[in-house]
């Protein structure tokens, strides 16, 4: 035997050791002993929603919105300054990324302009055009609030899924603003519910009312307004309401909320007298002194517990409270959990807008599964019988090769931790297929090398190092497009890419290695007279 | 055991020309197939709306289920078989005015309730329902078109590294070649196409360089080896030096195919259908369209006389 060889048989061993390594926790699943996580990976191949079954959603972050809120916070923060320094600004617009603000004489602008350009520095660009001043938030800036609107958006959105109580839901984040959550398991009847808990802003706030309704106009026209818009000026702002009396459909309350769900320390589901269902909530710390100001400032007036615009309910407030309350309204059971349970995990910065979704059965997935298996099987097979018809002996070297080839290509699957989908399953049958094509390369060149008149053992060698850049070129340019795939492709497919990529990888490995090795096991300690090929 | 008799001399070289008509006469009928079916059927994933997969226990036609939708007020853009006929799977694909994403559950309720009242109660079973925003198809075309031309440049690229010139564009000729005929078969079988039908595209792509490698390969050999031999004769003697190889592998991918084609379910039948298709046309562009125009290009250019 070559000396080569016997480097290889070793790497062989080694891979096939990893391979089962990897492997054995997809087929033992949770009978695995506790120390076994210890020692080696845990991560078995994971099987898609398409196999799985479940809900498949992909969220667009609207993080052009935490722009908008960054320009009304810079609006608001202007108006306290100069309100500070006595001018009266003409007005405000905003658009885009930039807040212009008009004044009524080149004197006042001059007042603000410099304290303005020095203390926003890092984020603005002031730029003074007429009576005006064009603040833009810095593209640098930009991208740091969207970021961080995306991260809190992603991490909202796992509080919210974990506490719903599922195995194994995921939440990733999928290019710049896009985030993937995958439920498996998930009935059709779940799927409601979650895209409401996932959807839901959960934006708490509590507003003093100043005046109820049934009907917007008549209220507006009390103000003199004509829209709600201009509401916002006097320091109010109209709200729906939702409280179940015919008389009060609209609210006006103050435009600024004293308290808002961020200083909720706790919420969940409890009953009200009448034994319906609602959420009952809690404050400590700075939200227990902000709700105890709030309600002992205003014994007496009405409170609006306003939850994503909506007014749910406006109680008088009978005494100041600081640490306790509830918001009721019609809730069914499940609705009143689901409210409290996004309460709990705080609100989204920003609106999220379903972008796709798949909703997969769980009987789909395991026809799909069992159809793989079978045709995996017979086509397999198929193979692997037409080889041995074919080559005799050198036939059952290339199916040998092959099962390792298979192995270390379920093997690193596992380890990756890739999500075998049925796209993939289909690659995986179809490299069954393809493997063997280095195999036949190789076997004709050594067909063609014992015509040629060399010794069995002359061809054998000639055939494998004349071919094997043959196996390595074709393999190359597949390994390519399979590499392109990976970067275009989103779910599914990304799983056939991987697929793809490590069976041609492994592919390669078999044909030229594994084969060669068992061969040299076969022949080296014999004289050949004639090969069985 | 031999499949094709050492020695064969199969003159290919000669029949270029009229396999050229083939080629041609292929891909003019899946342009026309294309353009009588106005484009490909677009795959929910590309164009945005709704897709319900429904499984039936009981014979159905897309007739009937069109009259069911119709019945309970909802038109569906179309109403596709999934799989193999007696799988009784379909897909019904709604725009997505019709079912925009606020609807899908409602729908869905009322899918299932109109079905059970037509076919009966447990026997039909909704296995899937995909919904796809406008905007996350433009992105997929776009994407995919990048990632095929990309795909055709990394391969010249490649394959002028280890090649010439004339090989590296043969070869690329030939993938436009196999994807043509392919994407022209699949209209003419009024398929969808699909992501996964993408993934099958880009595997074919592959499947066609590597047959055309290997060829390439024996005529750069073939080449080194001996100069008194016209270039044509040293094509049409590699193409038969690898005969066999072609042949057998061909075969063996094919063993596997028709197994998904067969038994892979209704998801895998359409991916294994345009392999097929792909696999077939990639073995002859290899021998009759790569080939071909390294010879075209040669003489043309008058390097070899």
């Amino acid at each position: 035997m070559k000396r080569s060889s016997k480097h290889w048989i070793t790497v062989i061993l080694i891979l096939s050791f990893l391979s089962v390594i990897f492997l054995i926790p997809t087929f033992a699943g949770d009978r695995l002993p506790e120390w076994w996580g210890k020692v080696f990976p845990r991560k078995g191949l994971r099987l898609g929603l398409d196999l799985k079954g479940g809900i498949y959603l992909l969220l667009g972050v609207r993080a052009d919105k935490a722009i908008e809120h960054e320009l009304a916070n810079l609006k608001e923060d202007l108006i306290e300054r100069l309100n500070k320094e006595k001018i009266l600004p003409k007005g405000f617009n905003s658009q885009d990324k930039t807040l212009t603000v008009n004044f009524f004489s080149k004197e006042d602008l001059d007042r603000v302009r410099k304290d303005i350009e020095a203390d926003y520095k890092d984020i603005l660009e002031v730029e003074e055009k007429g009576l005006s001043l064009h603040l833009t938030l810095k593209d640098q800036y930009i991208k740091e609030v969207q970021r961080r609107a995306i991260d809190q958006v992603k991490q909202t959105i796992e509080n919210r899924i974990d506490e719903f109580g599922v195995v194994e839901p995921s939440v990733q984040r999928v290019g710049t603003d896009r985030i993937l959550v995958q439920v498996p398991g998930a009935s059709r009847q779940d799927r409601e519910r979650i895209i409401n808990i996932i959807k839901r802003a959960a934006v708490l706030e509590f507003k003093i009312v100043k005046d109820a309704g049934p009907d917007e106009e008549t209220l507006l026209k009390k103000y003199g307004v004509k829209s709600g818009d201009e509401l916002v000026s006097l320091g109010l702002e109209l709200h729906p309401g939702d409280t179940g009396q015919e008389n009060e459909r609209y609210f006006i309350t103050e435009h600024e909320a004293q308290v808002t769900g961020q200083y909720l320390s706790d919420a969940r589901l409890i009953f009200d007298e009448y034994g319906r269902p609602a959420v009952g909530f809690s404050f400590r710390g700075e939200g227990a002194a902000r709700f105890g100001k709030l309600t002992g400032e205003n014994i007496g007036k009405r409170l609006a517990i306003v939850l994503d615009g909506v007014v749910k309910s406006a109680p008088v407030i009978q005494e100041r409270i600081s640490s306790q309350g509830r918001i009721t309204g019609n809730f069914t059971l499940e609705e009143a959990k689901d409210l409290a349970l996004v309460l709990r995990s705080g609100a989204l910065p920003v609106p999220v807008d379903v972008e796709q979704e798949q909703t997969v059965g769980p009987s789909l997935g395991k026809d799909s599964i069992e159809k793989g298996k079978i045709s995996m099987i017979v086509g397999g097979t198929a193979v692997v019988l037409f080889m041995m018809f074919f080559y005799k002996l050198q036939g059952v070297i290339a199916n040998i090769a092959l099962a390792f080839n298979m192995l270390f290509i379920m093997g690193f699957l596992s380890a990756f931790g890739v999500t075998l989908t049925l796209p993939g399953i289909a690659g995986l049958v179809l490299t069954l297929g393809m493997a063997v094509d280095g195999n036949i390369i190789i076997f004709e060149r050594i067909k063609e090398e014992l015509r040629a008149g060399k010794s069995p053992l002359a061809a054998i060698d000639a055939g494998y190092e004349r071919s094997f850049w043959t196996v390595f070129d074709a393999n190359v340019t597949t390994l390519l497009t399979g590499l392109i795939l990976f970067w275009f492709g989103t779910g599914p497919v990304k799983g056939f890419a991987v697929t793809l990529s490590i069976g041609i990888v492994s592919t390669i490995f078999s044909n030229v290695v594994v084969a060669r090795v068992i061969s040299d096991l076969i022949y080296a300690e014999r004289r050949v007279e004639a090969l069985s090929i | 055991m031999d499949l094709i008799k050492p020695g064969t001399h199969i003159d290919f070289v000669g029949k270029m020309k009229k396999a050229l008509f083939i080629s041609w006469g292929l891909i003019l009928i899946g342009i026309f197939s294309l353009i009588f079916h106005k484009g490909p059927r677009w795959g929910v994933e590309f164009v945005g709306g709704t897709e319900v997969h429904v499984k039936f226990t009981n014979y159905i036609n897309s007739d009937n289920i069109r009259r069911i939708l119709s019945s309970a007020g909802y038109s569906a853009e179309s109403v596709q078989q999934l799989g193999l006929a007696q799988s009784n799977e379909y897909l019904i694909r709604f725009s997505p005015d019709v079912a925009p994403f606020e609807r899908i559950q409602e729908l869905q309720g009322k899918l299932e309730k109109v079905f059970e009242s037509a076919v009966g109660k447990g026997r039909v079973n909704i296995l899937r329902i995909d919904y796809i925003g406008p905007k996350v198809g433009r992105e997929l075309i776009e994407k995919g078109i990048i990632s095929v031309l990309l795909g055709c440049v990394g391969i010249l690229l490649y394959l002028m590294i280890r090649f010439e010139f004339e090989f590296a564009l043969g070869a690329v000729i030939a993938i436009f070649h196999d994807v043509l005929i392919t994407i022209g078969a699949l209209s003419i079988t009024d398929k969808e196409f699909t992501l996964t039908i993408v993934a099958a595209i880009l595997t074919i792509i592959g499947y066609s360089v590597n047959d055309t490698i290997i060829i390439f390969d024996r005529i750069r050999e073939n080449l080194k080896k001996s100069t008194n031999m016209e270039f044509k004769q040293i094509v049409n003697e590699s193409i038969n030096q690898t005969l066999s190889r072609t042949i057998l592998t061909v075969i063996t991918v094919f063993l596997v195919l028709l197994a998904l084609f067969f038994l892979g379910g209704s998801v895998i039948h359409d991916f294994a259908f345009a392999m097929i298709v792909g696999i077939v046309t990639g073995t002859y562009s290899s021998v009759f369209i790569a080939s071909a125009f390294v010879i075209y290009w040669k003489y043309r250019k008058g390097i070899l006389t």
